[in-house]
């Protein structure tokens, strides 16, 4: 009899000669009936359309429960990266701006810059520049006067609404006021663009414009200017420009009267004692003056 | 139904296979535990994983698909109960028999009964698809992931086992 011959009968597989030896067996009986009585057995009830039903109903749900899932998390991505993208464009923004130091009337300032070059800022005066590339670009724009001690390194550019100061490294001064434009370099070689032109500088010159008008001025015999020292020097300056200079470093008022303010003064006034500052511009010249509490009239020996 | 352009995506294929299979399934699972709530839950879950999975499996391919689901979810999770099973020969209960021929078939469908619920687990699963359900032993082999000879094996290991059990061997 062959392997597994039970399950061959039962499948109608066993040969004509094999089933009459096994029917002639003892067994074949009581196979014959457990195999009757077992396909008689009943499996309890299935109803399948209500479960089609149940299976379809169950559908939708579990589909929606994965849509829900995923929307919150959608939406807090979008507002992660817009603020993402808020934060990131406003420290560049930030970043990119220009620093700037002012000051008022009768105020110096110092400062350093990122390459340990030095900037004194004298009264009345504003410069900005850009610390991000500074190391690339060393560019200042400047609006008064300033005295630069400048470290070796790359070109250093001064931006005035008169002209470009360009040096390597040196100490200068640059003075850009209404209708006054001065450069003096105490140190190395200033190169200076004025109406596109450009001058060099060696150290101890100075370069003047005065209305649009270079004036030839001689060298100045300090290492420094010298209001870094609280004086202000002039050489063969038109009054007018003195005057505003005392202005500016005392915050006062100057009236004058007779006076012409064309007169070139040379000479240097304090600019911490006020009296001491008049005397000094009116004693040579002989004017007069009268200080008020914010005012100061200069007047003409011989006018009241 | 084994055409390739079927899709079980598609409500009526989805419809076809679950009505073709379903009473399968529940069977299936019934004989391997003998819980009806659990094989019905069984064939909720089998195919509500092929509703999700409709994309990936073809028609063809559903009934294997289907039998898997069911019987791993209570892989060596549930305790097989007494399987019961109602005896179908109406011809007894309106018979002309006498009482000795209708009380002996009674002892032996308890005997056959009891013999049935004390089998081996794949025993018992195989030969009630094959009695019962008349399943193919190849169609058995398909949804139990054997070979043919297995569950030709396990047939014959099943009558055989009966029959000492019912005649007290």
């Amino acid at each position: 009899m062959q392997e597994n011959y039970l399950a061959k009968w039962l499948n109608n597989e066993l040969t004509k000669e094999e089933l009459e030896v096994f029917k002639n067996t003892d067994e074949y009986a009581s196979y014959k009936k457990i195999a009757d009585a077992s396909s008689k057995l009943q499996a309890p009830n299935f109803d399948i359309d209500k479960a089609l039903n149940d299976s379809i109903a169950n559908r939708p749900t579990s589909k929606d429960v994965k849509v829900i899932r995923l929307n919150p998390f959608k939406k807090l991505l979008r507002i992660a990266a817009v603020v993402l993208v808020l934060v990131t464009g406003s420290y560049f923004y930030y970043n990119s701006l220009d620093e700037t130091l002012k000051t008022d009337l009768a105020e110096n300032k110092s400062l350093v810059l990122p390459d340990a070059s030095t900037v004194f800022l004298n009264a009345d005066s504003k410069l900005s520049y850009n610390k991000n590339n500074w190391d690339e670009n060393r560019k200042i724009s400047l609006n008064g006067e300033a005295y630069f001690k400048v470290a070796k390194g790359k070109k250093f550019t001064v931006e005035t609404s008169e002209g470009l100061v360009t040096v390597l490294g040196t100490q200068f001064n640059v003075e850009n006021r209404k209708g006054f434009f001065e450069v003096t370099c105490y140190e190395g070689l200033v190169s200076v663009t004025h109406k596109n032109k450009t001058i060099k500088l060696p150290g101890g010159n100075s370069f003047l414009v005065i209305n649009n008008e270079i004036i030839a001025t001689e060298a100045p015999n300090t290492s420094a200017p010298s209001w870094i020292t609280n004086e202000s020097t002039f050489k063969s300056i038109p009054m007018l420009y003195v005057i505003q200079e005392f202005e500016r470093q005392y915050n006062i008022t100057v009236d004058t009267k007779n006076i012409d303010t064309n007169i070139l003064y040379t000479g240097t006034f304090t600019n911490k004692n006020i009296e001491l500052a008049l005397k000094s511009i009116c004693l040579p010249n002989q004017i007069k003056f009268k200080l008020e509490k914010n005012k100061v009239l200069l007047y003409a020996e011989n006018a009241p | 139904m084994d055409s390739k352009t079927d899709n079980v995506c598609e409500e009526q294929v989805y419809n076809a296979l679950f009505k073709a299979n379903s009473k399968t399934i529940f069977n299936y699972i019934y004989y391997k535990f003998g819980n009806e709530e659990k094989a019905y839950d069984a064939v909720q879950e089998a195919f509500i994983k092929l509703w999700e999975n409709c994309a990936k499996v073809t028609p063809h391919k559903a009934k294997a698909y289907v039998s898997t689901i069911a019987n791993n979810l209570y892989l060596n999770v549930i305790k097989a109960e007494k399987v019961r099973l109602k005896y179908a020969d109406k011809s007894l209960a309106i018979s002309n028999e006498s009482p000795e021929y209708i009380l002996e078939e009674k002892q032996f469908h308890e005997k056959l009964e009891k013999a049935l619920a004390d089998l081996p687990e794949n025993q018992r699963t195989t030969f009630l698809l094959n009695r019962i359900d008349g399943k193919k032993y190849a169609e058995i082999a398909e949804m139990e992931n054997v070979s043919v000879k297995a569950i030709e094996k396990r047939m014959h290991l099943a009558l055989k086992t009966l029959r000492e059990k019912i005649e007290g061997i």
